[in-house]
């Protein structure tokens, strides 16, 4: 008998996460769509400059704004289209069956697959920043480090919203997670939204039942924070904006959030069968 | 972890791997049950109902059953895939689901589907890791085994352009990245054409005189019949019958079918007719004459008759009952009882 290799183990257990997360990557990149994607935000981006143009305040508010405004709207979409499908497509196609009959464990397999879309979407929401920057850049305008960190946190809240992509797929199909991620999304946007026209209704059950729905949903709104009151003062790119702090504070309540979604998929996923 | 002394000198990884070899069983299976429940038809499906067997070490193994007989559903369940509804199965001495059990197995899935973007080396590269192998024997592994399944001058395409026999040839590489002590493959032979079909069998028995434990699939009773040291016939969800393919065909002889040559002028005489009497079944063309005997008549005895009358014997050749006929009666048992059970609900 030849000697074997251990399969037990932190080191073994990241070993065969990342070898799943590299072949997601490899998939994700094949998938033509993302590419349109990358076209659309660019081509609104441009459109945000000739908005500008028009406006007769500063110019490139506007690109700023619709720029930042794209990279989270259609990094999000793109975070939920890969999460519905690619753990179901897994399981649809079959190609599931010679994967988990090796010693990979199931929870090892879904952090592997929210690994590799996490760096895809990663590398999507680096272009875009790019993107972005170049064409403010052709305006005169110099990046400022508002625009830095509004860039990670809309970075944080497409992993966050991959993660719930994830979760629901782990259990429906690619139709319902769809639209259950979608409306969570809306929800986790609109969070503030929600409460204020909620408490607008005071004295009926309604405001009980926002503030207890809007527990169960990640507050999405953190992530795009800009022209939204913090603390009673008003927050912008263009003017005062949040710390390094706040963005570290959001980054955690994301990776949280990230952790036990995945440990839900994970426990859900587990007791599926693959037939 | 169940007694006290799995913490002492051996420790539990000892305990374990001590206790996995003393069993000389690879696979076994005990009372497997799984029922399928449709969700919106509200129907029932017994895929399985009780299935047992065991596969010794070292053993070709054949599982033969026509199309919807469980086959696909044993394999999944002791792939840990499915989960049954009752029953366990082990291999190599360890329960399933179990993360070193499957790192010792090595399976190719029924119509397997890959990821169809990969190259062979790529796919090999993939099974590699999650066995935990490093770079080094992952890249050697994947060479060796590329070119023992034929596939070479293809390493360089996408498994999307692959034929169905190419996938399948992929399929097997695949499995055999850990060098796995048990191969499990379901229909290996499927979608193949006969050079395909005989290269996998060379391929198992290949295995087989590596030491290594192969349980596999089929429903095409030659490729069983040829390779299989020991066979299991199932159908409707239950084993009909298990042993060696003697045992389970060669137990009841048929008859004996003898050819003599007549001696000149025999044709249509006295002798011809002696000769064919004691026989079950008689038929002559030109001068030679085909009998076929009883499995209880006295086979010398009517080679001295044919002797005495000049005939000569140009071949006595015992008739079995043919593994296909074993299995249609099998088959057709099982369907009977399962219409009168169903009859009864
Ligand atoms: N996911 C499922 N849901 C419901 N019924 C199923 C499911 N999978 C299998 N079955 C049923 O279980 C029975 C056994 O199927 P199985 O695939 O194990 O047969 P098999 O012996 O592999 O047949 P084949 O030779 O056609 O591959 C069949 O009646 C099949 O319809
Ligand atoms: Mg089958």
């Amino acid at each position: 008998m030849t000697a074997q290799p251990s399969v037990a183990g932190p080191a073994a257990s990241v070993g065969r996460i990342w070898a799943v997360a590299l072949n997601t990557f490899r998939e994700a990149a094949r998938i033509r769509v993302l590419y349109g994607i990358l076209v659309l935000v660019v081509a609104s981006n441009l459109l945000a400059l000739v908005m500008g143009e028009m406006s007769i305040r500063e110019e490139t508010r506007v690109a700023r704004d619709v720029g930042l405004a794209g990279i989270s709207l259609f990094g999000s979409l793109t975070a939920i289209f890969l999460g519905v499908f690619l753990l179901y497509s897994e399981v649809q196609r079959r190609t599931i069956h010679a994967i988990v009959s090796k010693p990979i464990e199931r929870w090892e397999f879904v952090f592997g697959k929210y690994l590799g879309m996490a760096l895809v979407l990663s590398v999507l929401v680096a272009l875009f920043g790019l993107a972005m920057a170049l064409l403010l850049g052709s305006q005169g305008v110099a990046p400022s480090l508002a625009v830095a960190k509004a860039l990670v946190l809309a970075w944080a809240e497409v992993l966050t919203v991959a993660a719930i992509a994830i979760f629901f797929s782990s259990f429906s199909s690619p139709f319902l997670s769809g639209i259950f991620a979608l409306g969570l999304f809306a929800l986790g946007r609109l969070t503030p939204d929600i409460e204020a026209a909620a408490a607008t209704a005071q004295g009926t059950w309604i405001p009980a039942v926002a503030t207890v729905a809007l527990e169960l949903v990640p507050d999405l709104h953190l992530f795009s924070i800009s022209g939204r009151m913090l603390d009673g003062v008003a927050v912008s790119v263009h003017g005062e904006f949040v710390g390094w702090g706040y963005v570290a504070t959001a980054l955690g309540y994301g990776a949280l959030w990230i952790l036990g979604l995945l440990a839900a998929s994970s426990l859900l996923f587990q007791r599926r069968d693959f037939s | 972890m169940r007694e006290p002394c799995a913490d002492g000198a051996l420790g539990p990884q000892v305990a374990l791997s001590l206790a996995a070899s003393v069993s000389a069983l690879a696979i076994e299976v005990r009372g497997l049950e799984k029922t399928y429940r449709t969700p919106f038809r509200r129907r029932k499906v017994e895929a399985l109902r009780g299935v047992s067997f065991s596969v010794e070490r070292g053993r070709v193994f054949g599982f033969l059953g026509p199309n919807g007989a469980g086959k696909t559903t044993t394999i999944r369940v002791l792939m840990g895939l499915i989960r049954p509804s009752a029953g366990s199965c082990r291999i190599m001495g360890h329960d399933l689901p179990s993360q070193v059990a499957r790192s010792r197995v090595g399976f190719l899935p029924e119509q397997p589907y890959f990821y169809d973007y990969l190259t062979v080396s790529e796919l090999l590269d993939l099974a590699g890791r999650l066995f935990g192998l490093d770079r080094a024997t992952r890249r050697r592994r994947a060479d060796e085994l590329i070119a023992k399944v034929g596939l070479d001058r293809a390493r360089s395409q996408s498994l999307k352009k692959y034929s169905k026999g190419m996938l399948q040839r992929a399929g097997l590489a695949q499995a055999l990245m850990n060098d796995p002590d048990v191969v499990v493959l379901d229909e290996p032979t499927s979608g193949l054409d006969p050079v395909g079909r005989k290269e996998v069998r060379e391929l198992i028995l290949e295995l087989r005189d590596a030491g290594k434990t192969v349980f596999f699939s089929s429903h095409i009773l030659s490729d069983v019949e040829t390779i299989a040291d020991e066979i299991a016939i199932v159908a409707r969800g239950q084993i009909q019958s298990q042993g060696t393919p003697r045992e389970l065909v060669g137990q009841s002889l048929q008859g004996t079918e003898i050819v003599l040559r007549l001696a000149a002028d025999a044709a249509n005489s006295d002798a011809e007719r002696s000769l064919a009497a004691p026989a079950r079944a008689a038929r002559r063309i030109a001068d030679e004459l085909t009998v076929t005997l009883a499995a209880e008549d006295d086979v010398d005895a009517y080679l001295a008759l044919a002797h005495g009358l000049g005939a000569k014997v140009v071949s006595v050749v015992p008739r079995h009952e043919t593994l296909e006929a074993v299995f249609l009666r099998q088959i057709a048992g099982a369907d009977a009882s399962g219409s009168a059970r169903e009859g009864r609900v």
